[in-house]
């Protein structure tokens, strides 16, 4: 087993590009996306749909297909390139190093084995170790993660379990080669309210067991704020803002940021409707020059045509908008700095 | 590892408990069976399939050389307890001349499906989960093999790798009928590829081989298991028709279709000897479609048993 400390990173992706060369053009999924995660911390990923949160899970996972490719950028789990290990390496990375999660608990297990079995073919493929061994790893398993009569419920099919019940047992092989990072995609978006709030308190207590990071990535803002140490706002692509949980919910800075959080129903609040972001998320296909956000925000000014680079505004905080840190619109117009300028130029190109 | 602890843990809610239920747990094949019997016919079908095989190994195992014997005294005898349908003009007993049509005919059937599926899955599989050129390169060969008149080229191969041979029969209808069995297989790996548990299985760490062979070929097999059973009665009609038209299994050999061309020579004197292999052929189809039914509906594990 790897040492495990905190505070240094275990994940690093850096100008992450994942594009997928459709038959229309090209489609940005993930344009430049970077962020870290450390030993042991809960990062999350927020965005809505098509935003390209997925995409970058799988991007670490290096389950992209075709069309799509990793066009640029780096991954680094612990110091080690994914994107230049072989297919083979990759293949012990996944499930061993890495595991995933996925949001429909209903889907995500194969009808026609037995959970148990399911679980063991996870410890064998990574662990050399015998069928019964496995079994036995696999019973263990399905009772740490709450699964009463965890012998029994091992020997039934996926379709005998509660939605519940089968995402615990996704997450019991998720867990079960004791992985450093779980990637959970929208985990609990398919369950109701009770058994989420069930599989979150199982997902925190089993990352204190075992020390794991876990990236989190979710629409739901209320998993954020219960489960994250730190948060990325993506949106088209791009991550538009990134801070810690405090920070992002106490001072959001990019407009998209603060439209998501007053998007949110509070409780003892009388309001007579929510705040909806206007507009939606530009065509992939089409995206608009300058700031992607621009036909949608309410502070759209001129200096939006030029694209926002993702700026620090106050210490470990930061955004991709041209509004100064107090929030207001900048008193000159930006001097572009080259890196802007060139990012601008390109997007003409590409436009022509 | 700290995994060997199992103190409870938050989230755990203690009213989880309740939801232990009691039914007793049942394995895959219990609830094949359970769903399998509730197909009446396919019940039936099933007991006249294993008679009919049971009957064409033990009775020619039994009889010897009975099926082949000629004798000039008994020429056009009526049935009797050794020979329930009588003697032919040759002094043959009859009867056992078609149990051992019969054991041919369900050999060549069966093995002529085993070539098929082999030839099929792997086709289609390969298409299926590949994709791209693979799958197209493929399924043009497919609409090749589909475009040719598959009767022609089962008579052309026989003609040319010769006549009266059953493994040629076998291969023949192998290298023709496995495009259907490539195509369900294919179809049913173009959506099995995107399904959540396939991807869940990439995700830790499963290699192409592993997730065809163990997550996707299973769950493809429903719509296997119909065209093969079918298949069987595919084959064993073709090979009737080969036999009966002299490219099939050639007398002294004995096999359902040549035992319909020799009894139209003696259609109006004896309709009897039409009539036996020609039920025969009949029920051996019957029972194989019937069978497929059963077993589809009862192989679908997405299909739940109601308690009852």
């Amino acid at each position: 087993m790897t040492h495990r400390s905190d505070g240094g990173e275990l994940l690093a992706i850096e100008g992450l590009r994942t594009h997928f060369f459709t038959q229309d053009g090209v489609v940005k999924a993930v344009d430049g996306v970077s962020f870290a995660i450390r030993h042991g911390g809960t990062m999350g990923v927020v965005g809505e749909s098509g935003c390209g949160k997925s995409i970058t899970a799988l991007s670490v996972m290096r389950l992209i297909e075709r069309p799509g490719r990793i066009v640029e950028g780096s991954i680094r789990l612990a110091n080690r390139d994914l994107l230049s290990l072989s297919d083979e390496e990759m293949r012990d990375v996944r499930g061993n190093s890495i595991s995933m999660i996925f949001q429909e608990p209903m889907t995500s297990l194969n009808p026609v084995y037995m959970c148990g079995d399911q679980i063991s073919e996870a410890i064998s493929l990574h662990e050399g170790i015998s069928k019964r061994e496995a079994n036995d790893r696999a019973v263990e398993m399905l009772g740490q993660v709450g699964i009463p009569d965890a012998k029994r419920r091992a020997r039934e099919y996926p379709h005998q379990l509660s939605g519940g019940m089968r995402q615990r047992v996704m997450i019991a092989m998720a867990l079960s080669t004791n992985p450093e990072l779980l990637i959970a995609d929208e985990p609990t978006t398919a369950l109701d309210v009770t058994i989420q709030a069930q599989i979150l308190e199982l997902m925190k207590a089993l990352r204190e067991r075992n020390r794991m990071a876990i990236m989190l990535i979710t629409h739901d803002l209320g998993v954020i704020a219960e489960m994250a140490d730190d948060v990325v706002v993506m949106y088209a692509g791009k991550v538009v803002e990134a801070a810690d949980v405090t920070t992002v919910f106490e001072r959001p800075h990019h407009p998209y940021s603060k439209g998501l959080l007053a998007s949110i129903p509070r409780m003892g609040e009388k309001r007579h409707r929510l705040e909806v972001i206007q507009g939606v998320v530009p065509n992939p296909l089409n995206l608009p020059l300058g700031c992607l956000f621009k036909r949608r925000c309410p502070h759209a000014m001129p200096v939006c045509d030029t694209p926002p680079p993702l700026q620090e505004i106050e210490p470990g905080h930061l955004s991709r908008c041209w509004l100064t840190p107090a929030g207001e619109p900048p008193a000159i117009g930006p001097e572009p700095t080259r890196e802007v300028a060139e990012e601008a130029a390109a997007a003409l190109d590409v436009a022509r | 590892m700290e995994s060997t602890q199992t103190t409870p843990l938050p989230g755990t809610a203690a009213g989880a408990v309740d939801e232990v239920d009691l039914t007793p747990v049942r394995t895959y094949w219990q609830l094949v069976r359970q769903r399998f019997v509730r197909h009446r016919l396919a019940v039936i079908a099933f007991f006249l399939m294993a008679i009919l095989i049971a009957m064409a190994l033990f009775i020619p195992l039994l009889s010897g050389d009975a099926w082949k014997e000629t004798s000039l005294e008994r020429i056009n005898q009526p049935p009797s307890l050794t020979a329930p349908l009588g003697y032919d003009n040759l002094g043959i007993n009859t009867f056992a001349r078609l149990m051992k049509g019969l054991q041919t005919s369900l050999f060549i059937g069966f093995s002529a499906v085993v070539v098929i599926v082999m030839i099929g899955v792997t086709v289609g599989a390969m298409a299926g989960y590949f994709g791209g050129w693979a799958d197209n390169a493929l399924m043009r060969f497919v609409d090749i093999v589909l475009s040719i008149p598959t009767f022609f080229l089962i008579l052309m191969l026989v003609a040319f790798w010769g006549t009266g041979n059953a493994w040629v029969i076998i291969i023949a209808i192998g290298l023709t009928g496995w495009t259907t069995a490539a195509r369900l297989v294919r179809a049913e790996f173009l959506s099995l590829r995107e399904a959540d548990f396939v991807q869940a299985a990439k995700a830790l760490g499963a290699g192409d081989r592993r997730i065809v062979v163990r997550h996707m070929i299973p769950s493809a097999m429903a719509p296997v298991v119909v065209a093969a059973t079918l298949g069987i009665a595919d084959s064993v009609v073709i090979e009737a028709a080969l036999s009966f038209l002299g490219f099939g299994i050639t007398p002294p050999e004995a096999s359902l279709g040549n035992m319909l061309t020799k009894a139209q020579d003696y259609f109006y004197r004896d309709p009897l000897l039409a009539w036996y292999p020609g039920i025969t052929l009949i029920l051996v189809v019957l029972a194989a479609s019937f069978l497929g039914d059963g077993l589809r509906d009862a192989l679908d594990p997405r299909q739940r048993v109601e308690a009852n």
